[in-house]
Formats: C-alpha cells, sequence, structure tokens
C-alpha cells in the first residue's frame, strides 16, 4: 500500500487546489449573508457576525430617506411587478419552451433524415454540418435586423424563435437513430401506422437517453444566454436572469451594493447548480457522449 | 404508389418546421451578413456597397481591431494552454471511482454549471480595489500592500486567463477522465512486466491513448476562447470603453459588439463578425478531421 500513500501525497496539490475552487463560492454566500455595514468592514470576517437576508430585502430602506448603514435589497432595485422573480420566470419560460421545441422539431427531421428516402437529404445534412463551423456571433447583426423588422425586439418570440432550429442537436439525433435498426419502424408501418404516430410512439421514446443528454446542453446554454437577450432586450420587463444581473452591474458599481448583487447571482446559479446534483450521472455521459460524437 | 406520394409529402411537413427556421435565421442572415460586410450599413441607411473598403480599414488602419486581435491571441494561447494541462492533471490525480474522487471531480465541475454572469460578478468583487476584497485580504495576509487588480492594464490578460481556466478546466477534465478510464489495463500490466518506469508508462501509454481527447478539448477550448465576451463586458467594461483600462482586454466580439450595437455601424461590425468566421471555420475543420479519430474512443 505504500504505492497508495505515495498517491495521496502526489494529490495533495490538486487537494490544496480544490479550496481555491470553493473559496469563490464561499465569498459568494458569505457577501449575500453580510449586511451592508460588515460588507466593507477591513479587514473582512470570514464567518458573517450578523448573518441576515438584508441583501434580498431590507425593511428598514426607504427610497424617500435616506438611513445610513442601510442599502436596497436586492427585491428593492427594479421597477417592475414581482421584482427579480419577474426575471426569473422569463428565463425559466425562454428555457423550457427553447429547450422543448428544439428538441420536438429536430427530432422530427432526425427521423426524415434518417428514415425516410428523399431527394436531397445528404445536401441537406452536409449544410447542417457546415453550419455547425459557424461562430453564431456571425448572424447576429442580420438577426438583429430581421427581429426589428418584424417588430420582435424586446419580445418573448424575439428570444424563442431563431433560438429553435439548432444544428448541433439534429446532427446528434441523426447520429443517435442511425444506430436504431429500420426495422422496427418498417414493422411500425406494416402495422398501419401514420409517420406521426410512428415519430411520437415509437422514435421519440428510443431516442430519450439522446434527448435527455442534448437537453442538458439547451438549459445551460439559454439559461445563460447573454449577447442575444443584451442586444434584443430594451424594457425592464423582459430581461432574462443575466441580463437583469448585467444591468444591476451597470448601475450600482461601489462596494456597498455587492450583498444585493451577489445575492442576485445566487438566485441565478441554484437553478442550474439544483438541477446538476440531481442528474449528476447524465450530464457526464452527456459530456462524454457528445464529445465522443461531435 | 399514391401511398408512397402522401408519405413522401409528409416527409417534407415534418422537415419544414427546422428546414424553415433553419434557413430563416442561420443560412439566410449568414449571406445577409457577408452581404453587409461590402456595405456601409448604419442600422438606418439603405446599405450602399463600398467594396473591399470595411475589410481594408480593419486590416491595415484599424489600430482597435489589431489590438483586440492581439489581445484575443494571446488570451487563446494562454487560457487553452494551461486550461488543458490543469484539466489533464485533474483527471489524472481523480479518475477513480471511490468517493473522495467523485467530490473532487464534482468540486472542478462546479463552474461549469453555475450562471457564468453570477461568476463575473463574483470575480468583479473579490478583485475589488478596497482592502475588502477577496484578493486583496489574500495578498494583505502574505504581507502584500493592496492592488487595483482592474485598473491595471497589464494584470487584465492574466486574470481572463485565471477566470478562464478555473472555470473551464473541470469540464476538460471530465473529458480526459473518460479518455483515462478507456484505456485497457493490459496495456499497463505489459510494460509493467517489462520493466517500464512510471514515466515512461505515462509518457508512451497515457498520452498518446489520449492524445484524440487532447485534440478535441483543445480545438473547442480554441473556438470557445476566441469567442470570449461575457468576461470583458461584466469585469472590465468602462463607462464609455468596452475594453477596459487602455483597451487592455479588447477582445474580437467585444469590439464586434462595440462597433455594431454602441456605434452602430453595422456593416463594419459584419466584417468582424466575418474575420471571426474565418478563424473559427479553420479550427472547426481541423476539429472535424481529427473528431474522427475521438469516435473510436
Amino acid at each position: 500500500m505504500a504505492t497508495s500513500r505515495n498517491g495521496h501525497l502526489l494529490r495533495l496539490p490538486f487537494y490544496l487546489l480544490s479550496l481555491t475552487m470553493i473559496a469563490p463560492f464561499y465569498w459568494m454566500v458569505i457577501s449575500v449573508l453580510k449586511p451592508y455595514s460588515e460588507l466593507t468592514r477591513q479587514p473582512p470576517s470570514f464567518i458573517p457576525d450578523t448573518p441576515s437576508l438584508t441583501n434580498f430585502y431590507d425593511p428598514a430602506w426607504t427610497p424617500d430617506q435616506v438611513n445610513p448603514g442601510h442599502q436596497q435589497g436586492l427585491f428593492q432595485r427594479y421597477q417592475v411587478d414581482f421584482g427579480f422573480w419577474r426575471f426569473m420566470l422569463n428565463s425559466v419560460f425562454i428555457t423550457t419552451t427553447i429547450t422543448v421545441g428544439s428538441l420536438l422539431i429536430a427530432s422530427l427531421a432526425a427521423y426524415v433524415l434518417t428514415k425516410h428516402r428523399i431527394r436531397g437529404r445528404r445536401v441537406l445534412f452536409l449544410m447542417i454540418i457546415a453550419s455547425m463551423m459557424v461562430p453564431w456571433q456571425t448572424t447576429l447583426v442580420p438577426n438583429y435586423v430581421i427581429m426589428r423588422n418584424l417588430d420582435w425586439l424586446d419580445t418573448y418570440q424575439g428570444y424563442i424563435i431563431p433560438a429553435l432550429a439548432k444544428a448541433f442537436v439534429l446532427f446528434f439525433l441523426v447520429q443517435f437513430l442511425h444506430s436504431i435498426p429500420d426495422e422496427l419502424i418498417q414493422a411500425a408501418r406494416v402495422d398501419g401506422a401514420g409517420e406521426w404516430r410512428i415519430w411520437w410512439q415509437i422514435v421519440l421514446p428510443l431516442l430519450r437517453p439522446a434527448l435527455a443528454a442534448m437537453s442538458i446542453f439547451i438549459v445551460l446554454w439559454e439559461w445563460n444566454n447573454f449577447l442575444w437577450p443584451l442586444i434584443i432586450v430594451q424594457s425592464d420587463e423582459m430581461a432574462n436572469v443575466p441580463v437583469a444581473l448585467a444591468r444591476l452591474n451597470s448601475y450600482f458599481s461601489g462596494a456597498q451594493h455587492q450583498g444585493a448583487i451577489m445575492a442576485g447571482g445566487l438566485l441565478a446559479s441554484i437553478p442550474t447548480i439544483v438541477f446538476f446534483l440531481i442528474f449528476q450521472r447524465y450530464f457526464t455521459r452527456g459530456i462524454v457522449l457528445s464529445g465522443v460524437k461531435g | 404508389m399514391r401511398d408512397r406520394l402522401r408519405r413522401n409529402l409528409t416527409s417534407y411537413v415534418m422537415l419544414v418546421p427546422f428546414l424553415g427556421l433553419f434557413l430563416g435565421f442561420l443560412v439566410w442572415p449568414l449571406a445577409n451578413s457577408l452581404y453587409l460586410s461590402f456595405t456601409d450599413f448604419n442600422g438606418v441607411n439603405v446599405p450602399e456597397f463600398t467594396g473591399l473598403q470595411n475589410f481594408r480599414r480593419l486590416l491595415f488602419e484599424d489600430d482597435r481591431f489589431r489590438h483586440a486581435l492581439m489581445n484575443t491571441f494571446v488570451y487563446v494561447i494562454a487560457a487553452v494552454g494551461l486550461g488543458t494541462l490543469f484539466s489533464l492533471a485533474l483527471a489524472l490525480a481523480f479518475s477513480g471511482s471511490s468517493w473522495p474522487h467523485r467530490i473532487m471531480r464534482t468540486i472542478f465541475f462546479l463552474p461549469s454549471v453555475t450562471s457564468s454572469i453570477a461568476l463575473m460578478l463574483l470575480w468583479k468583487w473579490i478583485f475589488n480595489p478596497g482592502d475588502f476584497g477577496l484578493a486583496n485580504t489574500v495578498i494583505g495576509r502574505l504581507g502584500l500592500d493592496t492592488v487595483e487588480w482592474l485598473a491595471n492594464p497589464s494584470l487584465t490578460i492574466p486574470i481572463l486567463v485565471l477566470m478562464s481556466v478555473w472555470g473551464g478546466m473541470g469540464y476538460g477534465m471530465i473529458l480526459y477522465v473518460a479518455g483515462l478510464n478507456s484505456i485497457p489495463h493490459e496495456y499497463y500490466e505489459a510494460a509493467r512486466i517489462d520493466g517500464a518506469t512510471t514515466w515512461n508508462q505515462f509518457r508512451y501509454i497515457t498520452l498518446p491513448m489520449l492524445r484524440p481527447v487532447t485534440t478535441y478539448v483543445v480545438v473547442t477550448g480554441l473556438i470557445t476562447a476566441f469567442q470570449v465576451f461575457e468576461a470583458v463586458y461584466i469585469v472590465f467594461r468602462g463607462t464609455n470603453n468596452i475594453g477596459g483600462v487602455l483597451d487592455s482586454g479588447l477582445m474580437i466580439v467585444p469590439y464586434l459588439y462595440d462597433q455594431g450595437f454602441t456605434h452602430f455601424k453595422l456593416g463594419y461590425a459584419s466584417a468582424v463578425a466575418w474575420v471571426l468566421f474565418l478563424i473559427i471555420f479553420v479550427l472547426s475543420l481541423v476539429n472535424l478531421r481529427l473528431g474522427r479519430a475521438v469516435k473510436e474512443l
């Protein structure tokens, strides 16, 4: 067992490195729990003396009267109904719609491209593969102009519709469907099932592992999507969580505001971290699978 | 025959949602972007064809763009090089299935599933110039003076690299772990019987067997790094200047955003986009050719 002890010794720097991974997260959490007066203390405390949730909402703060020692909590900083929850709801709605929608339309197309003999499917598939090499920022300017012409700036459809056709999802599903024998689908056809029914009752269930892997990528991507929303969102209400946080960062830059900003960051991070902890196995498998196939 | 025809019609109907959106929001905008890059479009005027003028200005006259390109290349090389090394080292250290290894992998992977804007705001707060910022507290304990981290141009790219490596090494680690666990044990046993040292086993078995994974990690890392935007926008952007102090953090995509959506030089921004396109396209071609090797993993 000498080698094992040796191994632990060799790993020591990496165990120490893991502390540098945890420290920023810890700093974030204690910054949220420190009231304003404690946040800017020098040197800073590493365990909050008087933990409180005033960074979310401080009842002692009033807009018309300066109350020293108090700052607006996160939920007092946005002039929209439901405060920060509004942006969380926007993000949840946009993320779910895009995830479900893009998986549905990509699975339909993947089914046709692999199991139907139609003219031009090779050309189509090549085009889709080629499009995966395009940095999406190249389409930023024209898509902005399209949104403006359709009057879709600052709308949910502006978020959702341009994001639905995802080439990498189609590519991944096509690869996956190739490994499913045609006989299964032929048999259903002989039994008189229509194409839509075959897609819904046979293809989709067979695709489940692939859909699960892809949904993880789509959810993470859309939840964090920033540059596109930054360009199309104009009003306060239509921001998603990243844009709302970035606005907080632009409007309030002093140290006294960092508690509320960190509170927003924490709320923005919790859903995806919980999602990850629940589906951890699928995450790693999905990453490896897409790496292998992509 | 009629049945066949109906099925064909259904096939096309099933293709339409994806294909329509794909053509409408990807293929057409791409063509349009190429066209706009040869015009003086500013968002309001009727675009007038100006030939290669945008590209000539971009490549030969625009000092800011040259600066952005230089910054991006330095950042990309450092971030991807260090990131890959750390990913490999972490995978070698924690590839087992015991619980300490699994916990370590979870910890290192955590930034990959945390809101990226939240992380950038966190870094900005950590590098606060006051004595109460975490970075200044730590170096204060070491007996050093406080530093104006984000206002010092020579620290900008090192900080961007640090944030990228810290946030990305867990992702590469997961890929390397999968690669390591797919190497047959027999290879090592045979090598040990022949008296190979641990170093030689690593050098002549592990590294060559991991080559496809390394290629994948490096190329996807390069593509992501070239598109860096949020870190610059959130952490370094000044009131009037997206690139931070003296443009020390100006990169390609932030410059595209600046030209297109702050100054509304949409034609010029499209030309910037096409330079990015060319860089990424070449990298992706390399990826596609070498990606085939990863499939055998």
